[in-house]
């Protein structure tokens, strides 16, 4: 190497180095200044402003697929997803769980303690265990911060975002959360999941339920299949039920003697009141969607009848996992 | 005493898959005698091997195959997509172009078997519902709440460490 690179390359290391150090003074400054905790340095954002941006994530969830018209079911719903939400380490977050009127099996945990929860998928629970798993799933996204991360690194890159966030800090929580409530339309990284289903199944069985809850609900949608409508956005925003499987098996099986067998309560049914939930509208289709829809356009079953002949689509392995 | 012998059905019923459920295994792994990892091991099976479920203990299912029956840990196969289900597939895919390359990849919302829930451009175009959060608010429980309806349905607290070893 001739002695003039050298020279340039340890000056572009100079100034990388000084650059990163100015960089870190002035976040740990603001941060100190202002007196934020340990997780506000990871996040940028305090626990107040965090719940601000989930309660208008979850309001938006709401406003697409609003909540089963069964107060009964709701309060229920919030009392096992409370007292799950209880065994992790955020317990003090203003806990709010809902089952939402869409017929697709998901599942979806706005920061600061916002966790939603498909009719679909609900309906093809068979115990409180497997219920306390998906919840588990979802607090796990919650108190790990993992969607509020993953706004925050898409959002928070541009100059202009770093601006904002000095100086105005509506504008800042505006850019963080973007259109809709898109950042579940994108989904998390594969290794957000696999901890979430980690968190799950402990928080299940800190709670008393069997640890089990959630592989069974993930065998469930393994054995549906990915060309299964009612799946399709959660088979795009998560990794494959079977990997999932796998991964978990990793985790579990040298761990499998710390774990109580623990107990599996019935599961509250939506009350027979309530009609079936009914198919979202599909949305205006523009430019190539539109020519997409109109090739395939093949005959939909009407909102909330029963998927065709010799499908029980609530009851897949319910002989096995089933009460 | 008809709500005896229904109970009692009940309970057989509940206590036996109401259909032979046929698995795949997933990994090679052993088939153990009791659902314990600590217990004699009968067999090792292959990937691919296939059996017929006959019971569940937690994580285990007791499982039949080629002549052998034993306890395997359910992460290690997978159950087999329901025929009904995978001739509703096939008959989304529509065309005969459709059975030769597989199911067409579900990108549009019309094509698909009927249940349509949210899909990406819902939740894109979503806006803020105050009046359902609201309710949502009002459906909140609070911790004492819980734990009483816990205690309840016999619920009790357990201390478990997290599996990537962190902190509670």
């Amino acid at each position: 190497m001739n002695l003039r690179l050298k020279i340039w390359l340890g000056a572009a290391a100079a100034v990388a180095v000084l650059g990163v150090a100015s960089a870190a003074s002035i976040d740990l400054g603001r941060i100190f200044d202002v007196g934020r905790d340990l997780a506000t340095a990871a996040t940028g954002l305090d626990e107040k402003e965090e719940i601000a941006v989930g309660r208008e994530i979850a309001g938006r969830v709401l406003g697409a697929a609003p909540l089963v018209a069964d107060a009964e079911l709701q309060s229920y719903v919030n009392r096992v997803g409370r007292w799950v939400a209880q065994q992790a380490e955020r317990p003090d977050l203003p806990w709010r769980f809902g089952v939402i009127d869409s017929p697709g099996i998901n599942a979806f945990a706005a920061p600061g303690g916002y966790v939603l929860i498909t009719r679909g998928l609900y309906e093809i629970l068979d115990n409180e265990a497997q219920l306390a798993g998906v919840l588990g799933h979802e607090i796990g996204h919650i108190v790990r911060r993992h969607h509020i991360t993953v706004m925050q690194k898409s959002a928070a890159v541009s100059a202009g975002a770093r601006l904002a966030q000095r100086d105005n800090r509506a504008q800042f929580i505006n850019n963080l959360i973007g259109t809709g409530a898109e950042v579940f339309a994108r989904g998390l990284d594969k290794s957000a999941e696999y901890e979430a289903d980690r968190i799950g199944i402990v928080l299940a069985a800190r709670a008393g339920y069997s640890p089990y809850g959630l592989i069974e609900v993930l065998h469930k949608l393994a054995a549906r299949g990915a060309s299964d409508a009612s799946l399709a956005l959660l088979f795009k925003t998560h990794p494959q039920p079977g990997e999932r499987l796998s991964q978990l098996g990793d985790a579990l099986t040298p761990r499998m003697g710390q774990f109580p067998a623990g107990r599996e309560p019935g599961i509250r049914q939506v009350s027979a009141d309530v009609p079936p939930p009914a198919a979202q509208q599909p949305v205006p289709a523009q430019g190539a969607r539109a020519l997409q829809q109109d090739e395939g356009a093949a005959p939909a079953v009407r909102p909330g009848q029963k998927g065709g002949i010799g499908v029980d689509p609530g009851g897949i392995l319910r002989g096995i996992f089933g009460r | 005493m008809f709500k005896f012998w229904g109970a009692l059905i009940t309970a057989a019923l509940a206590a036996m898959p109401a259909a032979a459920e046929q698995v795949v295994v997933e990994r090679d792994t052993a088939l153990y005698a009791e659902p314990r990892l600590e217990s004699a091991q009968v067999a090792q099976l292959k990937k691919g091997a296939d059996g017929e479920v006959i019971g569940k203990s937690g994580a285990w299912l007791n499982l039949k195959l080629q002549g052998v029956s034993g306890w395997l840990l359910s992460f290690n196969v997978r159950f087999q997509v329901k025929q009904a289900e995978a001739a509703e597939s096939a008959k989304e895919s529509g065309s005969a172009l459709g059975r030769l390359f597989g199911p067409r990849r579900s990108v549009n919302v019309t094509s698909t078997i009927g249940i349509r829930g949210l899909e990406e451009d819902d939740l894109r175009q979503a806006s803020f519902s105050a009046e359902q959060m609201r309710q949502l608010e009002q459906y909140a429980a609070t911790r004492e709440a819980a734990a009483e309806r816990a205690h309840a349905a016999g619920l009790a607290a357990e201390r478990v460490e997290y599996l990537d070893g962190r902190p509670q």
